[in-house]
């Protein structure tokens, strides 16, 4: 889209005359093509690929340095993303299945094992890392702009997006790439919620907890981790929160709890002390008994026991604390609390501390009215709501990159993770450029006869479709004798497919590569989990290749009503390759052949393999030679191969003995 | 019994003995031997080689089977005893002989005889030959049949490979019955659809009884039987036993006492019983049923009226099948006990079929595909990749700029096509090593997919050429180790040679610089200009870089050059090119203004052959022409004949009459596959030397000449004309259709459908988020119910989450 430029050039002469004038010296106003608002690891990414493409870009940071929320967080210093570098192979595009923490560039060198070795590094080298990789791939960072502002405007038609700082400058940008995060902690209202820390400030040191007794509201991995810290010092810990605790290693979500952070289990199932305990939040209340609440027969020794240090917290339910009037009651007292009416209630016992690990929440505050992104249907609205490519909804022009854009597949894959957005980060690039510069989705343009062997290519080392399984999957424009090869399309967004990516489709249709996990509906540690015959594969249960064929490209409408746990609508014909313990699917019998098979389903041609004295054969005796002889031999690049092969091919009875 | 004496005598030919019967001649025995007139199969040899000791080997077992037949197996060592006319010649050691008395019979390939089974059955084939009729036509076996009419019975086997473990079956069962029946051996697949079989595709060999000898009239048929168990000797022995046995035996006994030799050949066997009174009939009844079983079981008609019958009256008939006792039932009618026997026999074919079933989907995991299947037998062959550098991120651009050329291989590991050509690439590897300049890598694509990525290769395998300072060249040629082979040693040829006098010309034609590289290529191509001035030069070297490897070009830009087309029709610049020394050159001119792909189109073109043999590696280039194809295929041994064919469609090529076809011929020798294309456009083989037309781009009719018109110019291009204007019928089709899958979808969405109804099935408009999980609100409790921690069985996915 050429509009873009003259709309550019018209905003620096804007910005010229406004500063030209003088009057109003601190309101300086600057003009980009692109404004990637945030310098964390998808604002970083961003600016590689903008770079690389040669934009006009800034990228704005309110720190003094890339990642900060890497500062802080997480509070125990142990990132729990996979930093795996022995894997045992050299390919480049492999190894990152197993690097969560690398940002993607065309360095090789640029790879976060240069900063740490350790499987689950210190969160301190994290920041490193980014400022490493901003500074030698050159990205333009502004830091100490503090964006507290963000207006739309319109120019000829076409929305932009005006941002403001601290020190009053004004960002022109005809598109807004927002990367900030999630860094505002989430907090539940309910009485007493003043008297509980946060994650974000707690103390670290366990000594601080010594002999004391803990409710931690939340059970994710920050509240995990927080209770793992403490497991030697604090007396009991509590967590409590709505939802049973799920396992990472059960759903395959890496959100979910992981195993490095789960020592608590064992102390809860070893009836040491520490417990879970499921509940709403909004209903209960956090409460100090008070002194003169409760009937006292002896106040002797009162002074000896409370004065010093704090008075111990309790949980209890807000219906306890209404008096006859609905209104609080100012004292608390022992029929305020649940165990005065069931005397087993399992949180009876009073806490010293009370510690919030809810997560966090995207900072819509800085957005303007017409600016502003709704909030997400799901993760309970803390997401902002975007498109299947990732725009804002309601706020063309303006894209939502890293872990702010998770709401797109909450607790379905890695969005939210940098091993995973790196790649989301690299198709809504490829988008851009298509919407703004007119420059098609890359694609690879492959004969029909060496589809088979690039699919096996893709499935045995592709890194983008294996961490954003369900979400990123690459696209096969089927065109005849050839076919356009896309790599990690949104598959959301399958039904704008040619807006999108500005390639058109043919009536031969096309085919989806998608990465699964399957029905799950076994123990995830139990007999039969694993599914090893090739005619069940679609039984699989562990991460495997997915192959969809459509003869013409489904409508939002197929897409709105797939089926139940589907990334994607009903196809014409599918093909799961069976899941492999090695992740190497590569074998003749079990993946090859059958992957092979589905393809000549799909293109209703025989697909096989033959050697030259065949073709030659085929060639002399058919007018219509197989694909493989008229894409290979009839080009003059037949496989000729040598009598061993032929005597094994001719007692197998597949080649012609003369 | 007779019966038992032939199984053993039949086993004794079979089974191996440990002492060997192999003779070594010396000259004066070889003499003897000669003058006895006895048969034998001699071999000379004067060396050993890992082959030849193989072939001594099977030579070794096959003198104890021949021995059988009174055939000697016979070897000489020609570097002991030079027997003369044997012990000479370049036939030497590659050919087996058979003798009777000093009488050649027949000389073998030992690649024909290379196994004990190929000898036996290719030297009782030989000395049967009179007994045993050899036909390709339906026409030639009913010529055999109505000769044989009540006379003898026949034996047909149709044998589709020459020299397997059926062919010897078939021989050895001829030498012992040949006396008795007609044999006919057959290989042609006409005879096979003329015998009913529906699938003349597989390849499994057949044996047929045809019952002449008790054919009423000579106008009647000859009814067949087929044989149903695999073709193997003992098998083709109790089949004859079968056809000799009386369609129906009587007896006076019980089911079990009865001996007939249907329970010594593990036959069932169906008893009736037979009523005094209705004995005519029973016997009629008896007949019919014997009819519809023959060969499948045979019948036994009991009569009732011997006290020697106890069976209870109750029953009027029984069965036995082989290893079982006797089965009593009562039969109401013909049809019935046809229904109970063949559901019996149904039975065992039940059991085989769902053994079929199973296989069927034991069959999904058989490869179909001739290269993945050959590769996968391979397997636990490792390859050899020492003389082949395999290269990484690390060492890849320092090699590709070290030497003159180095040849980079970028392949999978996982990927048949590859696997299968690097064993070929190896090879070249290996024949080049030593060769200065040269080095051939590899990279696994696999594991180094950021070079394969560099470098563009898309395809798998590619080959590429790398020279210092210069762009990747990609090879374009056949991916088998001759082509590689001759295309790097041509890649070090200088591309163009630049000459730079008459008598460089003439070297480099057939001179000195012709002979450099005559092994490589007998085609020159030189370029004709009269300056180093001419703008066409340039164009003419850049061509030359081009084709590189694959074609030895000279430049010759010089006054003189003009000599060179002096009076013929052709001004300069022109291209000359020779096909060798002898062969009158062609000259073309080069059109003014051609860009360098002009230069290379035009080059590929004239270098062509005007009468090409057609091989595997060359038939690409002339296929691209489009014309139907003039097409003689030649035999194996070199002949006269062929050398006389040849020369006769040379004839007419000169005069331009032959223009609108691409005239070619096919030694079956050099291109054995030439066999299986006669028989797919005909067939048959007819008799060699053979020509046919094949309009493979038009039409898709072939065309034989018939074999009977003797192959002169004269009557190919009557022959041709007749073919033009309709006068011929074509001898057959060249098939034209889609080319589908070649076996059913294996649909996984048909099978969820099938097991998990609603899982593949798209939501209906109203249902939202699918329902799969219901409603899980956590309640919270009230306060004087119990509230327990309760741990979460359930690993199912509630949507809420309060955690990133």
């Amino acid at each position: 889209m050429s509009v873009i430029q003259p709309l550019f050039r018209l905003l620096c002469v804007l910005s010229l005359a406004t500063s030209g004038s003088g009057l109003h010296g601190r309101n300086k106003t600057v003009s980009h093509e692109y404004c990637v608002l945030g310098a964390g690891p998808a604002g970083l990414q961003m600016g590689y690929f903008l770079s690389r493409s040669q934009r006009d870009y800034i990228i704005l940071e309110r720190n003094t340095g890339p990642g900060s929320f890497f500062n802080i967080y997480p509070r125990h210093r142990k990132l729990i993303s996979i930093n795996k570098i022995y894997t045992g192979r050299r390919n480049k595009e492999f190894n990152l299945r197993h690097d969560w923490n690398s940002l993607l560039s065309d360095r090789p060198d640029l790879l976060f094992q240069r900063i740490s070795r350790e499987l689950y590094p210190n969160a301190d080298d994290f920041p490193r890392y980014l400022s490493m990789f901003e500074k030698e791939l050159g990205l333009k960072v502004k830091y100490g702009a503090d964006i507290g502002r963000i207006q739309a405007s319109e120019f000829y038609g076409n929305r932009g997006y005006i941002l403001s700082d601290q020190n009053g400058v004004n960002y022109q940008c005809s598109v807004l790439l927002v990367s900030t995060g999630l860094w505002v902690p989430q907090q539940v209202d309910f009485l007493g919620s003043d008297l509980v820390e946060g994650y974000e400030s707690i103390p670290t040191d366990p000594e601080e907890f010594k002999e004391q007794a803990v409710l931690i509201l939340g059970k994710g991995n920050s509240a995990f981790e927080t209770a793992q810290s403490i497991l030697g010092r604090a007396s009991r810990i509590h967590l409590y929160s709505p939802s049973p605790v799920r396992l990472a290693w059960q759903t395959h979500y890496v959100g979910d709890l992981r195993a490095v952070n789960n020592e608590l289990l064992d102390t809860y199932q070893l009836k040491s002390l520490d417990g879970l305990v499921e509940g709403r939040l909004e209903d209960i209340a956090i409460v100090r008994r008070g002194k003169n609440g409760g009937k006292r027969r002896t106040a002797k020794k009162r002074s000896q026991t409370s004065t010093k240090g704090k008075e111990p917290l309790y949980l209890t339910l807000t219906e306890l604390l209404d008096d006859q009037n609905g209104k609080n009651i100012s004292e608390v007292t022992g029929q305020n609390l649940p165990g005065y009416h069931t005397d087993n209630f399992s949180l009876r016992q009073p806490y010293d501390r009370v510690i919030r690990c809810l997560g966090f929440h995207f900072n819509f505050s800085i957005f303007d009215g017409s600016a502003r992104p709704p909030q997400s249907s799901g993760a309970r609205g803390r997401l902002p709501g975007v498109t299947a490519w990732y725009e804002g909804r309601g706020t063309p022009n303006m894209f939502v990159l890293g872990t702010a854009a998770h709401s797109r597949d909450y607790r379905m894959s890695a969005g939210g993770f940098v091993h995973g957005f790196r790649y989301t980060v690299r198709a809504v690039h490829k988008i851009l450029e298509q919407r703004y510069h007119n420059i098609a989705w890359p694609a690879t343009i492959l004969p029909i006869s060496q589809l088979q062997s690039w699919i096996l290519k893709r499935v045995n080392e592709a890194s983008g479709p294996y961490q954003m399984f369900g979400v990123l999957g690459d696209i096969i424009l089927l065109r005849g004798s050839y076919c356009e090869y896309l790599e990690e399309f949104p598959l959301q967004a399958l039904p704008q497919l040619s807006a999108l990516s500005g390639r058109p489709l043919s009536d031969h249709g096309l085919l989806v590569l998608v990465m699964q996990y399957g029905l799950n509906r076994t123990d995830t540690l139990g007999p039969g989990r694993a599914e090893s015959e090739w005619t069940k594969a679609w039984r699989s249960n562990f991460l495997h290749p997915v192959l969809y064929y459509y003869n013409t490209l489904p409508t939002e409408k197929d897409m709105r009503q797939r089926p139940v746990g589907w990334p994607l609508p009903r196809p014409e014909a599918i093909h799961h390759m069976v899941e492999d313990f090695l992740t190497e699917w590569d074998q003749p019998i079990s993946h090859s052949q059958p992957l092979r098979r589905f393809l000549e389903h799909c293109l209703q041609t025989d697909l096989r393999a033959f050697y030259a004295e065949s073709c030659f054969l085929l060639s002399l005796t058919s007018r219509t030679p197989p694909l493989f002889c008229r894409q290979g031999y009839l080009r003059k690049q037949g496989i000729v191969g040598n009598s061993q092969l032929w005597q094994h091919a001719r007692e197998a009875g597949l080649m012609a003995d003369h | 019994m007779s019966i038992v004496y032939l199984v053993a005598f039949l086993f004794g030919l079979t089974a191996e003995q440990c002492s060997s019967e192999l003779i070594e001649d010396s000259s004066q025995s070889f003499m003897e031997r000669m003058n006895t007139g006895k048969t034998s199969f001699v071999y000379f040899g004067n060396h050993v080689n890992p082959t030849i000791e193989l072939f001594m080997e099977q030579l070794e077992r096959s003198a104890d089977a021949l021995e059988d037949y009174g055939i000697s197996v016979v070897k000489v060592n020609c570097s002991k005893d030079p027997i003369a006319n044997y012990c000479t010649g370049e036939k030497l050691m590659t050919k087996a002989h058979l003798f009777r008395g000093s009488e050649v019979l027949r000389s073998f390939d030992i690649d024909t005889v290379f196994d004990v089974n190929a000898i036996v059955s290719h030297v009782l084939f030989s000395v049967l030959f009179n007994e045993v009729r050899y036909v390709h036509t339906p026409a030639e076996l009913l010529r055999v049949e109505n000769a044989a009419k009540q006379n003898s019975d026949i034996v047909v086997g149709h044998i589709p490979v020459l020299g397997l473990p059926e062919h010897r079956a078939l021989m050895e069962a001829a030498f012992v019955y040949g006396t008795k029946y007609q044999f006919v051996q057959t290989t042609g697949s006409l005879v096979l659809r003329h015998m009913g079989v529906v699938d003349s595709s597989s390849s499994q060999a057949r044996l047929w009884f045809l019952h002449c000898k008790g054919v009423s009239r000579q106008s009647d048929p000859c009814p067949s039987i087929p044989m149903r168990k695999p073709l193997k000797t003992i098998n083709i022995h109790s089949f004859l036993q079968l056809m000799e046995a009386p369609l129906v035996t009587e007896a006076v006994v019980d089911p079990s006492e009865v001996d007939v030799v249907h329970i010594h050949l593990s036959v069932p066997v169906l008893y009736l019983f037979s009523q005094p009174q209705t004995q005519h009939l029973d016997r009629a009844t008896a007949q019919t049923l014997a009819l519809q079983l023959h060969g499948e079981a045979g019948v036994v008609l009991i009569h009732r009226d011997s006290p020697n019958v106890k069976t209870p009256l109750k029953y009027n008939a029984a069965y036995r099948l082989p290893q079982e006792d006797v089965k009593y039932f009562t039969l109401n009618s013909a049809e019935e006990v046809m229904k109970l026997f063949k559901e019996e026999l149904v039975q065992e074919h039940k059991i085989e079929d769902e053994e079929g079933d199973e296989e069927h989907w034991s069959d999904l995991d058989i490869l179909d595909d001739e290269v993945s299947e050959s590769v996968y037998r391979d397997r636990d062959h490792m390859q050899d990749l020492e003389s082949v550098t395999e290269l990484t991120s690390d060492t890849f651009q320092s090699t590709v700029t070290q030497n003159d050329i180095t040849v980079v291989l970028f392949y999978f590991k996982w990927d048949a096509v590859c696997m299968a050509f690097i064993q070929s690439y190896i090879e070249v590897a290996d024949a080049l090593e030593g060769v200065s300049g040269v080095e051939l890598a590899a990279v696994d694509c696999g594991e180094w997919t950021d070079i394969c990525g560099d470098q563009n290769v898309t395809s798998f395998p590619t080959v590429m050429i790398y020279r210092p300072m210069a762009a990747a060249q990609p090879y374009r040629g056949m991916l088998g180790t001759k082509s590689l082979h001759s295309f790097i040693l041509l890649s070090l040829v200088s591309s163009p040679s630049h000459l730079s006098s008459s008598a460089e010309v003439m070297s480099f034609l057939e001179g000195d610089l012709y002979n450099k590289h005559v092994y490589l290529s007998a085609v020159r191509v030189l370029g004709l200009f009269s300056s180093t001035q001419d703008t066409g030069v340039t164009s003419f070297v850049e061509a030359a870089r081009l084709l590189r490897g694959e074609t030895i070009l000279g430049l010759f830009a010089h006054k003189e050059a003009e000599q060179w087309v002096e009076g013929l029709s052709v001004n300069l610049p022109a291209l000359l090119v020779s096909h060798g020394p002898g062969v009158p050159y062609k000259v073309y001119s080069i059109p003014s203004s051609s860009s360098p792909t002009d230069h290379v189109s035009l080059i590929k073109h004239v270098e062509l052959d005007h009468f090409p043999e057609l091989t595997v590696e060359n038939l690409p280039w002339y296929l691209e022409l489009g014309k139907p194809l003039l097409l003689l295929f030649i035999r194996k041994e070199d002949s006269t004949e062929s050398n006389k064919s040849l020369a006769e469609i040379k004839r007419p090529l000169s005069s331009g009459q032959l223009d609108s076809f691409l005239p070619c011929w096919i030694h079956l020798g050099r291109t054995p596959v030439g066999r299986s294309i006669l028989e797919k456009y005909l067939g048959f083989v007819p008799p060699l030397p053979a020509l046919v037309i094949s309009k493979l781009r038009t039409g898709g009719e072939v065309f034989l000449f018939p074999p009977e018109r003797p192959l002169m110019a004269k009557n190919i291009l009557q022959w041709i004309y007749d073919v033009e204007h309709g006068q011929e019928q074509p001898a057959g089709l060249i098939p034209d259709g889609k080319r589908g899958p070649p076996v059913p979808f294996f649909d996984f969405l048909a099978i969820m459908d099938q097991e998990a109804p609603t899982y593949a099935t798209q939501r209906g408009p109203k249902m939202k988020n699918g329902g799969r999980e219901s409603n899980r609100e956590q309640k919270h409790e009230a306060p004087n119910q119990k509230q327990t921690p309760h741990p979460s069985p359930n690993p199912q996915a509630p949507r809420q989450h309060s955690e990133l």
